[in-house]
């Protein structure tokens, strides 16, 4: 017997809602089952089958998972359990908050709570609903009374699909989420270093170092993570993608200081009023992790052009210039309409990576 | 005699290998010609005339044309040429007059073409200077069309970088600020339109006059006769060379050239 616990934020289901925090959650929830789908924005499915012979009632392990996320964000949530995907989600949909402050509602639903509820809770198009409205069908229970092949003879595959959720039987499974990996390596110096630019070689060492665990594992990183944490000053954080998945410790490292020389430059130079006393921080330890891995033999540079390893070389470098000019200054040019009498028609500019 | 003169070939061939340059008695002392890494003009006669195969790389070479008399075409092909043979390259865009469409037009390959806009001709400098230092450009054209006012130190500080990297020739368009980048540039070709090419009433492109005025590794003086196409020209310049064969039986297309 599988034992689901869905979980619908509803602040987080609204259209211009802040989705930021539900990766953060569905890692959080990681913590109570290995399990863990991420079905929708604002939706999850736990697989939380046995685990009531840790926690306790399943009511417990609700409470627990809403203990959990709320460490993230703390948001409302539906919290519904059932045996498979669809009473689960119902479950939710139907649970109500106790209180207008509540944190979180509860609900349980098993399959012969279906009978009475009304059709239509069921994920129906307007037309259908309408068809079963003609033939006076009402509640699940109605529904689920009929022979299946005379609901498909009427309403087709999706009436017959309805249908198997009126019974409350959905055999889709549950599909858990990959978490995402990282690695990560850390220096700590007893000695604080003198401005960022000296942080450059131990950059460079724990990139390498980064960097050879990952290929033995034939993974390269598409992201790169680095925190300063500086003496006198709030710490520096930078998360730099990479123009693709590599593992050249030379490039990575480059890219990342230019970065955090130009964040330096930004946040340092307008702190003090006098722009002649350069403000140095004090770097004490560097933090460095690389995330979004994949196998670099996946990308596939153009066969039978010769530039094209340069050209992906060379966008590292275009990286660093951005850093450093800002943007707007590096651009590729494609025909548009060759034939047009004004020039600014006949091609188009487009800014490199926008 | 005829001992002696062999024994004077193995004593020179000897002096030769040691790499000692030998002249004739009254021959003018030709300057010292090093292997210098260089990227074609796209124009065979110019490279001859160049003596170095084309632009040397690792150096600033300036395109001495007053508007309208064929330097950008003659940069566009550079361009296509360094990118025909395995090449990527950078255009340097200051008053933003690149046109991309001629530029595909003749040859050039816009998927490996860097257009960079700088704001000021400083940034230009500085820009092209991080774009060298990656050693993965083979040409980069600086064009800073009328905004000359360039600063000689940066200049000279972007030479000395472009020498040390040895990989990037750069091309710059200044026809405000030639005394200030020919004073630093390691070669510098002028060019004169000669005459106009002509098909009919149309206008098809333009014969130049390309001459050598100074080069570092090489001896100056020399010129060659180009005819840049405009970039409908090139289409027509095809034609004709399909069109000239006798076999055809066609009456000669009416090529002219119009004294300019």
């Amino acid at each position: 017997v599988t034992r689901l616990l869905a979980l619908v934020w509803p602040g987080l289901r609204e259209p211009d809602a802040d989705a930021r925090p539900f990766e953060r959650m569905l890692d959080a929830l990681d913590d109570l089952s290995p399990r863990v789908e991420a079905v929708d924005v604002g939706v999850a499915l736990v697989d939380v089958t046995g685990l009531t012979a840790l926690w306790g009632p399943e009511r417990r392990v609700a409470a627990r998972a809403v203990m959990l996320v709320r460490t993230v964000a703390p948001l409302a949530v539906r919290c519904g359990i059932g045996d498979d995907r669809w009473l689960a989600t119902l479950a939710a949909r139907l649970a109500r908050f106790e209180r207008q402050d509540a944190p979180a509602a509860f609900g349980v639903l098993e399959r012969a709570e279906l009978r009475d509820l009304p059709l239509t809770l069921l994920p129906a198009d307007p037309a259908t609903r309408q068809r079963f409205a003609l033939f006076g069908l009402t509640t699940m229970g109605q529904l689920a009374d009929l022979p299946r092949s005379s609901v498909g003879a009427q309403f087709g595959a999706i009436g017959e699909r309805l249908q198997a959720l009126a019974r409350g039987d959905d055999r889709r499974p549950i599909e858990p989420r990959r978490r995402p990996e990282r690695v990560e390596s850390s220096e700590t110096f007893e000695m604080p270093l003198e401005g960022v630019g000296a942080a450059a070689l131990t950059l460079r060492r724990l990139a390498a170092d980064l960097c050879d665990r990952l290929r033995e594992r034939h993974l390269a990183p598409g992201r790169a993570v680095l925190e300063l944490r500086l003496e006198d000053a709030p710490d520096l954080r930078v998360a730099q993608p990479f123009p693709q998945p590599a593992l050249e410790p030379d490039w990575i490292a480059r890219l990342l200081l230019s970065r955090l020389e130009a964040l330096a430059v930004a946040r340092f130079a307008s702190a003090g009023d006098d722009a002649e006393a350069s403000v140095e921080p004090r770097v004490a330890s560097v933090h460095l992790a690389f995330d979004r891995l994949s196998d670099p033999s996946a990308t596939q540079l153009p066969a039978f052009e010769v530039q094209a390893g340069r050209w992906e070389e060379l966008r590292w470098s275009l990286e660093r210039i951005r850093h450093r000019f800002g943007d707007g200054r590096l651009w590729q040019a494609g025909v548009e309409r060759p034939t047009a009498a004004l020039a600014e028609h006949r091609f188009r500019l487009m800014e490199l990576d926008r | 005699m005829r001992q002696t003169d062999a024994a004077l070939a193995v004593a020179l061939e000897t002096l030769r290998a040691r790499g000692l340059a030998l002249r004739r008695g009254s021959d003018p002392e030709p300057m010292p010609e090093r292997a210098r890494p260089s990227v074609p003009t796209g124009h065979a006669a110019l490279d001859a005339a160049l003596g170095t195969g084309g632009w040397p790389r690792g150096s600033l070479a300036l395109l001495d044309a007053p508007r309208g008399s064929g330097g950008t075409s003659l940069a566009l092909g550079t361009l296509a040429a360094a990118q025909a043979a395995g090449g990527l390259a950078a255009w340097l865009d200051l008053d933003g007059t690149l046109d991309a469409s001629v530029a595909a037009r003749l040859g050039v390959r816009l998927e490996w073409l860097l257009v960079a806009r700088p704001h000021d001709p400083a940034e230009a400098i500085e820009l092209a200077a991080w774009l060298a230092r990656s050693a993965l450009l083979d040409v980069i054209v600086l064009d800073f069309g009328e905004r000359g006012m360039l600063e000689r130190r940066a200049l000279d500080r972007f030479g000395s970088l472009l020498a040390r990297s040895g990989a990037t020739a750069t091309l710059v368009l200044a026809p405000s600020a030639r005394p200030v980048v020919g004073a630093v540039a390691g070669v510098r070709v002028a060019l004169h339109r000669s005459a106009w090419l002509a098909v009919g009433r149309d206008l098809v492109g333009q014969r130049v006059t390309a001459t050598v005025e100074r080069h570092r590794w090489a001896q100056p003086g020399s010129s060659a006769e180009l005819d840049l196409w405009f970039a409908e020209g090139r289409r027509i310049d095809d034609v004709l060379a399909v069109a000239a064969q006798p076999r055809l039986e066609l009456a000669r297309p009416a090529l002219q050239v119009v004294s300019a």
